[in-house]
């Protein structure tokens, strides 16, 4: 009966903030994010990004991940890891951390965003030695 | 005998199906009229129309479709929060692969340079102190590549793929010449999801 009142978006109003932690942190998630949603903890990447999924949002809005708190307003796409990107991008439905089959070497790299703009962005050098000696003019003789 | 019957029959029969082919009556029936129907002229579809054109029904049917798309739930999705939908073989930002042990895949066949169609990679080899066959030089210019994966098609080693990444987005142009140190590291920061990847397409190919 609630639910054809539309009074079961009140209690998912409350819930929503529950799960926000409260009006203040609420808002501060709105400022940040736009939105407020809510949904069960799937995961957290060790750069303190969490995943969270919930089926009541439709197909492409049902994952998202919450980026770490610390960054502010200085989250990017590129900040998702690639552990988790397949996840969030439904490519798969099992979460890394329930996934014995993902690969871990050790020579594989910690992820970064995209520095561009930034004093740590890529510039391209030549990986190989000049092969040209460029002519060094002889000095002059002084009179 | 039989046969002589039967010929004898078919020869009976056969002008008198003719005839009734050429008789039968050409039933086309189902005609469907494309054009629009021609308004009604009687007099209250003419007072009709009349009173929707003086009182702006149209618009005010508009007005009430505007406002029930208020209060539908958008179609869009919060991007950096929330992402679309990915195939395992998208092709994104190119990534030099290694094997298990770390050791670097490519080999300098250069066939990955000769089928690309924009001319995008530059590759040069040398043999390594321990005599194996390496690239000394592997250069992208991701501004000339179309992205078209013939690349990672071409490679004999799964070496160079296209990998998931399309967040790589630069402020410059030169930070998207990528050379072999930038693309070995791409590989080594996505290699989790470049397997995932290949494990995901490989009963496909």
């Amino acid at each position: 009966m609630g639910k054809y009142l539309g009074l079961d978006k009140v209690s998912r109003f409350f819930e929503i903030l529950k799960q926000n932690g409260g009006i203040r942190a609420s808002l501060s998630k709105i400022y940040r994010t736009d939105e407020l949603k809510f949904g069960t903890l799937i995961g957290e990447d060790k750069y303190g990004n969490k995943y969270y999924e919930n089926k009541m949002y439709f197909y492409g809005r049902n994952r998202w991940v919450d980026y770490n708190n610390k960054l502010m307003l200085d989250y990017d796409g590129s900040q998702v890891p690639a552990e988790w990107f397949g996840w969030l991008h439904y490519k798969t439905d099992v979460p890394p951390n329930k996934d014995p089959t993902r690969v871990n070497y050790p020579w594989m790299a910690d992820h970064t965003e995209n520095l561009s703009g930034t004093s740590g962005a890529y510039m391209p050098y030549s990986t190989v030695p000049p092969k040209i000696q460029a002519w060094v003019p002889p000095k002059p003789k002084s009179s | 005998m039989a046969a002589l019957k039967l010929f004898s029959l078919q020869r009976s029969a056969a002008p008198m199906m003719r005839s009734a082919v050429l008789l039968a009556p050409q039933q086309r029936g189902c005609y469907k009229i494309v054009t629009p129907k021609e308004s009604d002229m009687s007099f209250k579809d003419i007072t009709d129309r009349a009173a929707a054109t003086m009182f702006w029904t149209e618009l005010f049917r508009g007005f009430g479709v505007t406002l029930a798309h208020i209060f539908k739930e958008p179609a869009t999705i919060n991007y950096p929060f929330e992402k679309g939908p990915l195939s395992p073989r998208f092709r994104g930002e190119h990534a030099l692969r290694r094997y298990p042990s770390g050791e670097e895949r490519c080999i300098a066949c250069k066939l990955c340079e000769a089928i690309c169609p924009a001319q995008a990679i530059t590759i040069e080899a040398e043999e390594r102190a321990d005599g194996s066959r390496r690239t000394t030089r592997y250069d992208i210019d991701m501004t000339k590549c179309i992205y078209c994966g013939f690349c990672q098609e071409a490679c004999p080693v799964d070496a160079i793929v296209e990998g998931p990444n399309f967040e790589f987005s630069t402020e410059t142009h030169e930070e998207l010449l990528y050379n072999k140190e930038k693309l070995l590291n791409n590989g080594d920061k996505w290699e989790s999801e470049i397997a995932s990847n290949i494990q995901a397409d490989h009963p496909y190919r």
